[in-house]
């Protein structure tokens, strides 16, 4: 008995150790054999998978801090085509909720696309269906999920496998406020145009991609990845609201084709408005293509250049000054002409306005009065001025799109000496809105040239860096600089320009530019009207320029842009606390 | 001589009394006597692994659920900041600035004009300040995870007896 018990032992623990053994061999085997690489890849894939962590984009502010530009939650719903019970159903249900077509989503789940990804291509897993689906559709969907598989019955509606994704994207509460300087960034979370360009990468931040374990026992330390860098911009939106108040107003009114009007403290280069039409709301980039016709109509104030007619005629005068051409005292006999380069310039009512001091000069705005200046400084006095005003060169300014323009000079091939003149009144070459700025600035800043921008502080990682007054150069002397804006304020003050605001000194310039056409000649029946100016002239606070492109209504800029000049700073001088010139001397001298 | 007779001999006190001594001989050389001392030291060997396979199996439960609590904070971390960029942006829609000119025209207030405005002065005013985001402190770095949430027990062992070795 003990015998054949011990004989069955004997048979257990042999069949069992055989067994076991069998097991390990089966183990080492499989573990060296030739497929032992692709199990493991195998593995791998269900061991956990790469993610990519993008960072929150970075918030911009105005000059105040209120919020321009934020995040939202948005869905990506799509489908674990494993999952799906009933295609039917989530066609149906989401073709309702969300808009799309019936037809095609369900052929979509029934015949889904190939992934060309993988080598040979397989059937997709996952399809996504509709991305940036609003919270409030996404929870309805959710919940409709739910109630159905609570009640399922095998064959039944089912929305099994639909899926939900929530993650950040970007909104602008201020919707169309401020869109030509802010851009926007589109589904894939690029910036595009604007700041957005501009700082892209500081805004978007550091996407992180870590393997994440699917085993918590392995689970990985997510490092903690910092937001984008976020902008505080130098615009105070309630100027900005103004301006795009009064452009859209002046468009209207005047019939014009677009308007651009910049707001910029001079002293600074600080732009505190900046509006052109048409503006986009940034919360639905993608009718970009229905409202632009080109990507230079996003934001005209720097990406598209024109002749500026008049008001060039300002750095020919402070050029002229500068260089010592004339002086003060100088004056001129305007005979109805100048010829130069073999062509005759005329006046802009071909009429002869005899003698002429500079102040008259400019009141009147004689071309003629102006092609003297140029002639008496030569060449390549007035053109190396001109480039030291930064005029057809890229400012340099912070935000995406910015156009050079083009200044004609001697060496060209396409400079004729007759240039010299047209261009000294501003026709011939072709500016930017920003250039004239920046230009100007030097005039109304003691000869100072500043860098126009829009960003204030950048905020990255706890620290908020500022940023500070970027003088470009000196392209004249502080006491030209006065004496340029003084004869300019005085001009204005003797012609009576509509542009004039009771209480403020103001300088500036008119601009009534004929438009040239494609075959070469200027059209006599389209005018770009512009007027840029300062104030106030003692202490400037701010310089506004405005363009109003083919107005309708009249056809010279001291009749459209003019006005326009005017009620922003009626406007701004409100929003931005600059009491009148008296009263400031009063409270100056408390 | 077995091992575990010798082992047996080693334990026991080898000076015992003729009469003690006899009956331990009695028992050590009874029949059953050695299968009780191989089942014995069998199971001692069982419940060893047994404790050892507990504490490792505990060890591996309270990491693995460890493990799955940061998993579920870090998507908590995920929803909340996706909150509060909710929030943030809510805030600033209800303050938006049309919306703000809208509540105040309903409430009956109107644009200030140029020539209604009256200046003075006020002692001590200081103007509005350059805007400030931050503390100037740079931000805290979150605390990472303690090793024990993701070392194994051996890893454990492995680092005591490193720390003991260089200590």
């Amino acid at each position: 008995m003990r015998q054949q018990y011990q004989w069955r032992s004997v048979v257990l623990i042999v069949f069992f150790a055989l067994l076991g053994l069998s097991i390990l061999v089966q183990i080492v085997r499989i573990q060296t054999s030739e497929q032992a690489n692709d199990f493991r890849d195998i593995a791998d894939l269900y061991s956990g998978y790469y993610r990519t962590f993008y960072p929150a984009r970075g918030d911009i502010y105005d000059r105040d801090g209120h919020l321009l530009a934020g995040n939202r939650t948005v869905y990506e719903v799509g489908v674990n085509l494993r999952d799906i019970k009933n295609p039917e159903t989530i066609a149906l249900t989401v073709s309702v909720t969300l808009g799309m077509n019936y037809d095609n989503t369900l052929a979509s789940l029934k015949n889904p696309p190939m992934n060309t990804n993988t080598i040979p291509p397989q059937p997709l897993v996952y399809l996504v269906l509709k991305d940036f689906v609003t919270p409030e559709n996404a929870e309805y969907l959710k919940e409709v999920k739910q109630n159905l598989d609570d009640n399922y019955t095998p064959g039944g509606d089912s929305l099994a496998g639909l899926e939900f994704k929530p993650r950040l994207a970007r909104s602008y509460p201020e919707k169309s406020i401020a869109a030509n300087m802010l851009g926007f960034v589109n589904f894939e979370g690029r910036g595009y145009f604007g700041v957005e360009e501009k700082y892209n990468d500081l805004l978007a931040g550091v996407p992180v991609r870590m393997w994440v374990p699917s085993n918590p026992n392995r689970v990985e330390e997510i490092p903690v990845i910092p937001s984008g860098a976020s902008l505080v911009l130098t615009i105070d939106r309630e100027v900005q609201l103004a301006v795009e108040d009064i452009l859209d107003r002046s468009v209207a009114s005047t019939g014009s084709v677009s308007g651009t009007i910049i707001v910029m403290h001079p002293q600074t280069g600080e732009i505190l408005a900046m509006a052109s039409t048409p503006q986009l709301d940034l919360n639905q980039f993608w009718q970009y293509g229905q409202v632009y016709n080109n990507a230079m109509e996003f934001n005209r104030g720097i990406s598209q250049i024109y002749e500026p007619g008049s008001i060039y005629k300002v750095f020919t005068l402070a050029a002229a000054l500068d260089s010592g051409a004339v002086n003060a005292n100088s004056s001129y006999l305007d005979i109805g002409y100048y010829s130069l380069g073999g062509a005759a310039i005329y006046n802009w009512d071909q009429g002869a306005w005899g003698p002429q001091n500079l102040v008259g000069c400019m009141q009147h705005s004689l071309n003629v009065c102006m092609s003297w200046l140029a002639d008496t400084m030569g060449p390549e006095t007035f053109y190396t001025y001109m480039r030291r005003f930064g005029i057809g060169h890229p400012t340099g300014t912070d935000m995406s799109g910015e156009a050079a323009g083009r200044l004609k000079v001697p060496g060209d091939a396409d400079w004729h000496l007759v240039d010299l003149a047209t261009n000294s009144f501003g026709q011939g070459v072709a500016v930017t809105p920003i250039q004239m700025l920046m230009a100007a600035s030097s005039i109304a800043n003691e000869g100072k040239m500043v860098l126009p921008h829009v960003v204030r502080s950048i905020v990255s990682n706890g620290r908020q860096n500022d940023s500070s007054v970027q003088v470009i150069g000196t392209p004249i002397s502080a006491q030209s600089a006065r004496l340029t804006t003084e004869i300019l304020a005085t001009a204005l003050e003797n012609g009576e320009s509509l542009g004039l605001v009771p209480g403020y000194r103001i300088a500036g310039k008119t601009g009534t530019a004929q438009i040239p056409a494609p075959n070469g000649l200027y059209l006599s029946d389209q005018i770009n009207a512009s007027f840029i100016g300062w104030g106030p002239v003692d202490d400037p606070q701010f310089m506004v320029f405005v363009w109003l492109e083919k107005p309708q209504s009249e056809d010279w800029a001291s009749l459209v842009a003019a006005p326009v000049f005017k009620e922003v700073v009626e406007r701004m001088v409100v929003l931005l606390d600059i009491p009148p010139d008296a009263i400031r001397s009063q409270l100056n001298g408390q | 001589m077995t091992t575990v007779n010798r082992l047996y001999r080693a334990v026991l006190t080898p000076k015992l009394p003729p009469r003690v001594e006899r009956l331990a001989r009695i028992y050590r050389e009874a029949p059953q006597y050695k299968q009780r001392l191989w089942v014995a030291l069998f199971l001692l060997a069982v419940v060893s692994i047994a404790m050892v396979s507990a504490l490792y199996l505990n060890l591996t439960a309270s990491a693995a659920i460890a493990g799955r609590q940061i998993q579920y904070l870090e998507l908590e971390i995920e929803t909340q900041q996706r909150v509060n960029a909710d929030l943030q942006l809510q805030l600033a829609s209800l303050l938006s600035v049309e919306t703000m000119e809208r509540r105040a025209y309903a409430l009956g207030f109107r644009p200030v004009e140029r020539d209604m405005l009256e200046y003075m002065v006020v002692p001590g005013y200081v103007g509005p300040q350059r805007l400030r985001l931050t503390s100037g402190q740079p931000a805290p770095a979150a605390p990472g995870i303690p090793p024990e949430f993701n070392q194994s027990l051996l890893d454990w062992l492995n680092l005591q007896i490193r720390a003991a070795a260089s200590n």
